[in-house]
């Protein structure tokens, strides 16, 4: 009788705990301190111009381009011209964008620098607009304007030479690596 | 001193702390090409012959002889011969066939006319040109040197005066 009457004094009291805690239960709030460190800095992307040859990866920073088949006097691909033709050399050339973006800076202006990663192969140089580029890095422009393509030319100045007599290995592609460097001014 | 020494530190800080936040981004661009040999060819005036009416230093020239005759006078640069039946005018025309990235050491030259005639006879560096097939000018050509190649015309006697004589010369160099 003594334990029956426990029993209903414990769920009387269950009862009235729920209900109590659910009316409680009409507003909630908190509070939570964001902190967001604005870090400033730069980014570099190739992309490809309308009136060069399509990049690989165009929109990033490890772009490709390739010239095709490329001669001194026989059909070039699209995008690809020969402004200069000698007895010597020829010049192929293309054009090609790139977009330094940068956030969080009072930098008005950027300085391009590039420099091939090796030495370039037998008969061929490398210039972008009109610096031709060693392993050493070279300034291509001091007052580049960000968060919008800018073009440049890149050509290729083959000599004309027979393979073997200082002139390039025909028939077979060619391949170097041009490393760019954006920093802001 | 112990001043100048502090000043000294903290300007080198200073240079320190901005060269380490001087902003630099980097990219890498892979190039591509594949060097292909290639010759040309380019028609010149020769300086004993009819200079070029158009197209000199190109591969697409015009050579105008002008009134000819069996026994007239002949302009500059012409060279006429005759038989009893026909006559022959010459000009010296010179081929710059060019080679670029490779070991070719000659080139061979071959000429067709364009068009048939049935009447005039076609030489190209003394050898007969018809537009039947193509004919080989030199197997031994070289490269990067003016070559005179004459264009000479024969011509009936029986030929009306006036007549207009008009083709053209398909020149074909391959490097051997």
């Amino acid at each position: 009788m003594l334990n029956k009457r426990k029993s209903i004094r414990n769920l009387a009291l269950a009862v009235l705990l729920t209900s109590a805690s659910a009316l409680a239960q009409t507003t909630a709030s908190g509070v939570i301190n964001a902190t967001l460190v604005n870090k400033n800095g730069i980014s570099l992307q190739f992309d490809t111009d309308a009136s060069g040859v399509t990049l690989g990866a165009s929109g990033t920073a490890a772009a490709s381009v390739n010239f095709g088949v490329i001669s001194a006097f026989g059909p070039l691909a699209g995008g690809v011209t020969r402004p200069v033709v000698t007895a010597a050399n020829f010049t192929v050339r293309t054009i090609f964008d790139v977009q330094v973006i940068q956030g969080g800076l009072t930098s008005t202006s950027y300085t391009l620098t590039a420099n091939l990663a090796a030495a370039a192969p037998t008969g061929f140089a490398y210039k972008v607009d009109t610096v031709t580029l060693t392993t050493a890095a070279q300034t291509i422009q001091t007052t580049g304007t960000y968060n919008t393509d800018v073009a440049h030319n890149l050509d290729l100045v083959v000599s004309t030479a027979a393979p073997g007599a200082g002139g390039p290995a025909t028939g077979t592609p060619i391949t170097a690596t041009i490393n760019f460097t954006a920093t802001a001014n | 001193m112990k001043k100048l020494a502090i000043v000294t530190v903290f300007a080198a800080l200073m240079m320190i702390s901005s060269a380490a936040f001087a902003q630099t981004a980097n990219g890498t661009l892979t190039v591509t090409a594949t060097v292909t040999g290639s010759i040309q060819l380019v028609f010149n005036s020769d300086a004993s012959g009819v200079a070029l009416a158009s197209g000199a230093g190109t591969n697409t020239a015009t050579l105008a002889f002008g009134p000819v005759s069996a026994f007239g006078a002949v302009a500059a640069g012409i060279v006429r011969s005759t038989t009893a039946t026909t006559f022959t005018v010459s000009s010296a025309v010179d081929v710059l066939v060019s080679k670029t990235n490779s070991a070719s050491a000659n080139y061979t030259l071959k000429a067709q006319l364009g068009a048939a005639d049935a009447v005039n006879n076609w030489t190209v560096g003394g050898v007969a040109v018809t537009n039947a097939a193509q004919s080989t000018v030199t197997a031994t050509g070289t490269y990067a040197a003016n070559s005179n190649f004459p264009v000479a015309i024969t011509v009936p006697f029986t030929t009306a005066s006036g007549t207009v004589i008009n083709n053209t010369i398909n020149y074909t160099a391959t490097a051997n």
